[in-house]
């Protein structure tokens, strides 16, 4: 039906940017300031605690989406961007540049995950 | 008049035909307090200077003829209050992203292509002739589409969106809101008619999602909305068709 392959990369930037809005806020304060705030003796047990749950595969699967998705999002916005900031001439090597940056971002959290 | 205040619009004039450059024309206006900015328009045309031209009909946000820039905003000038605008001056043009006629009129030509391009109307093979009785629909399957059926066919949403500007091949909110309408209602089996014009690189893939039609929309229409609705239908169909084998591709 859909002639154009924009479906495909819009589909990853969407389902990217609803992960990203559910678990990307929590991850941040979490990692960003729960756990360096609290208390050392505290926060060395939290961090115990979630290498273990990293350790599931779930949690690795859905960490790994959360990041990979997140990184086509951003790759596709500002693909965008740049292209409504007057770079149309160049959209192929815009598109290669952006998503070939989201595809190694995705590959990388598959591989740095995966070796929690 | 029996006017209680005073205000100035500045006039956006162009005559192509006698090849002038455009330029912005004052005039003074005694208003009353619930003039809106067609009335002084319209005071203008009669009392001032016959020679402006603009589009009107039903003074009452129904016909869609009347749209302008006020002040740089894309508005229905039969439902923009003078007084809102005070002390003024109020700046009107006519609708951006659209070549002029004439003044504050548009050439709408491209407007009306592009709503043929979608097809807004329902399509079945089985036309049921008056004698067989209505195509019926639940509450809900009403609900599906009844808000992008409001459309007027203003134009504010082409005036207000920004991809206008940068692709005018773009099918734009109207268009599209409208082919999403009747591809979300029951009766319509006419998507695959559709698509191509809709899911194309200049159909709903050129949206980018600023949403500033949905904003400007004097109908709620929520063409943003629409248009979102159908990037999830046609990304849904691309996957379907991705692993469907080879041979059963259309
Ligand atoms: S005159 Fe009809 S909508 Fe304004």
């Amino acid at each position: 039906m859909s002639r154009s392959n924009e479906a495909f990369w819009w589909s990853l930037f969407a389902a990217g940017g609803v992960l990203g809005a559910l678990f990307i806020p929590v991850l941040v304060l979490l990692t960003g300031f729960w756990l360096p705030t609290a208390d050392p003796v505290e926060a060395a047990e939290h961090y115990t605690h979630l290498v273990e749950l990293l350790g599931r595969w779930p949690v690795k699967i859905l960490l790994i989406a959360v990041i990979g998705l997140s990184c086509f999002m951003c790759a596709h916005r500002i693909r965008h961007t740049l292209m409504d900031l007057g770079l149309r001439g160049h959209a192929r090597a815009i598109s290669l540049a952006c998503y070939g940056a989201a595809i190694l971002g995705a590959l990388a959290s598959v591989l740095l995950v995966a070796r929690i | 008049m029996a006017g209680e205040k005073r205000i100035t619009l500045e006039i956006f004039r162009y005559n192509p035909e006698d090849g002038g450059e455009p330029f912005f024309q004052s005039y003074e206006v005694e208003y009353l307090n619930h003039w809106v900015v067609l009335d002084a328009i319209n005071w203008i045309k009669d009392e001032i200077d016959g020679t402006i031209a603009h589009r009107w009909t039903c003074r009452m946000g129904v016909c869609g003829s009347c749209g302008m820039m006020v002040n740089g905003e894309p508005k229905l000038s039969c439902h923009s209050l003078l007084r809102d605008y005070a002390p003024g001056p109020v700046r009107v043009e006519p609708l951006q992203h659209f070549p002029v006629e004439k003044d504050l009129m548009i050439d709408k030509s491209g407007f009306m292509e592009r709503l043929a391009e979608v097809k807004p109307y329902i399509i079945r093979d089985d036309v049921n002739d008056t004698g067989n009785g209505e195509y019926l629909q639940t509450p809900a399957q009403i609900a599906a589409y009844h808000e992008h059926s409001m459309c007027i066919n203003c134009m504010l949403c082409y005036a207000g969106c920004p991809v206008m500007s940068l692709e005018p091949a773009f099918l734009g909110p109207a268009a599209l809101a409208l082919g999403q309408r009747y591809n979300l209602d029951s009766r319509d089996k006419g998507q695959a008619e559709r698509v191509d014009a809709m899911s194309g690189d200049e159909g709903l893939w050129g949206c980018t999602f600023v949403g500033e039609c949905s904003v400007v929309c004097p109908k709620h229409v929520d063409p943003a909305g629409a248009i979102q609705k159908g990037k999830i239908a046609a990304a849904k169909q691309w996957y379907a068709n991705f692993i469907k084998p080879k041979g059963a591709k259309k």
